[in-house]
């Protein structure tokens, strides 16, 4: 091969790689292919947790996440109301985050609906809550308070659920969906040590790595980073496959991962190896 | 006079709520609770004061046409306009039918997912002419980027060979250096927050009050 060639290969028009990163997510979804995983330490110790609640208790639900980390995180997140429901556990939720209401509020709908759940009695939704920080520390000393009312306009001293339930520490456990800033690095830094909380997390595959130390150090009591941490969690909550009308979303597009991961580390291991070939012709002129 | 009430208030109220930690008395919770629900008026009050600026900063460049005028104009009536939606949805707007929630789901939703989605191919853009092995540390970086990306998905663990060591290769390399580095990171970064919160309380830092 012509040294010039392995040059402009290097060099080549960012187009050509936009073309191909397409054709590389567009194969796995006309072509789907399911390759078999295996489950990580810090999904299992997630699954293993929530497993443990009684049925009856009530949970706390974060749900910190966007559109743009809807792929990633949609998965983990229903089915993680899945697992709670089917064990009968209630759950009060909230978020942190401006765009998530409308995000979050037809899934809670959807699948409360399906286990034939109350509002009001069983779960219930207090809607967005500015502040950030400040709002996570509200949320550790007093839910009354800082959530008067719930998405609905109901007086939370109305709903069933949330009765006895007064701070973070109440409930068995704080599940947080967490897209970014306001989120678990958040609630860890803000609440869970000062109430000894029992927090869960799922987060994008980018934030994954800065939470793992959270987890090492047994401030979260479990870890679910990205797309294959929710494909993983939804083998352990489906692992005989998905019931009927149940979409086991982020074990179909796991593949996706699988050949856009592999187009890149093609591209980088092609790239260097022109790079060693021209540098050594170089060094030889 | 201006600035040294600003100053005795930071002062009272951050050293005030450092104290919390370590007096545990209900009285003195009651007291932190307050200042907590005042710090969630202002931050909604934020808000506000966001959007007055929004419209502030560019309605005049609407009206006096400079440029990129289109553009705002755009902004500030997509602004008004869901505003305007979302009032009028009152608490059943996030229902199904509701104008609110098909402008979250047919505008918003497509036009946010789509500038997250192409990350995907700018950062295969930026692999490809980053991770060059130019010397020994670039070597190291490449090395340790090949095989997360590689065990992170399925296909890594299928690889005849290394695909039973991949994950654990992967782990170590998560679970140790990483873990090491970001620990670091998080510790100066804590230290670095707690010298600044001080310098915050004791009026030596004072950019918060529009000074240098």
């Amino acid at each position: 091969m012509k040294l010039d060639t392995l040059v402009r290969f290097q060099n080549m028009d960012r187009r050509w790689i936009f073309l191909g990163m397409g054709i590389a997510i567009l194969i796995p979804m006309l072509f789907p292919m399911t390759l078999p995983f295996k489950v990580d330490e810090r999904v299992q110790s997630l699954y293993d947790a929530v497993e443990e609640i009684p049925a009856g208790s009530t949970v706390f639900i974060s749900a910190d996440f966007d559109p743009a980390s809807r792929p990633e995180l949609e998965p983990f997140f229903r089915a993680n109301l899945h697992h709670l429901l089917r064990k009968d556990v209630k759950f009060v939720a909230a978020t942190l985050w401006p765009s998530s209401p409308p995000l979050v509020m037809p899934i809670f709908e959807e699948l409360t609906a399906e286990y034939g759940k109350e509002y009001g009695k069983d779960w219930c939704f207090l809607g967005f809550k500015d502040g950030k920080e400040l709002a996570i520390k509200a949320i550790g000393e007093n839910i009354p308070e800082t959530f008067p009312q719930d998405i609905k306009g109901n007086k939370i001293g109305d709903l069933a659920v949330t009765r006895g339930y007064k701070q973070a520490k109440d409930f068995a456990m704080i599940i947080n969906i967490s897209a970014g800033f306001p989120g678990t690095r958040e609630y860890v830094l803000q609440i869970q040590g000062q109430y000894d909380l029992s927090i869960a997390s799922a987060t994008t595959a980018v934030s994954g790595p800065d939470y793992i130390p959270f987890y090492k150090a047994g401030q979260l009591n479990g870890l679910s980073a990205g797309m294959p941490g929710s494909a993983q969690y939804e083998l352990l909550v489906f692992p005989d496959g998905p019931p009927e009308g149940v979409r086991l979303l982020a074990t179909q597009s796991v593949n996706v991962l699988n050949v856009g991961h592999a187009f890149i580390i093609i591209l980088i291991v092609l790239g260097n190896i022109a790079f060693f070939v021209t540098r050594q012709a170089e060094e030889v002129e | 006079m201006r600035s040294t009430i600003p100053l005795v208030l930071t002062f009272v109220i951050g050293l005030f709520m450092v104290g919390e930690y370590f007096i545990p008395h209900w009285r003195y919770h009651q007291f932190t609770q307050v200042f907590l629900e005042w710090g969630l008026i202002l931050a909604a009050a934020a808000f506000l004061l966001g959007l007055f600026n929004l419209v502030q900063v560019n309605l005049p460049k609407v009206v006096n046409k400079e440029e990129d005028w289109g553009y705002k104009l755009v902004m500030l009536a997509a602004l008004v306009f869901t505003l305007v939606v979302g009032f009028m949805g009152g608490t059943d707007r996030l229902s199904n039918g509701q104008a609110y929630k098909w402008l979250f789901d047919f505008v918003f939703v497509p036009l946010n997912a789509t500038m997250f989605a192409l990350l995907a191919f700018y950062i295969a853009s930026a692999a490809f002419r980053a991770f060059r092995a130019r010397n020994l540390e670039a070597t190291v970086l490449l090395v340790a980027a090949i095989i997360v990306m590689v065990a992170r998905v399925p296909l890594g663990e299928d690889l005849p060979l290394v695909g039973e060591k991949l994950p654990q290769f992967m782990n170590w390399i998560m679970d140790v250096p990483n873990i090491a580095a970001r620990r670091a990171i998080f510790i100066g970064a804590a230290l670095g927050a707690v010298s600044t919160g001080l310098r915050v309380i004791l009026g030596i830092e004072r950019s918060h009050l529009g000074s240098d």
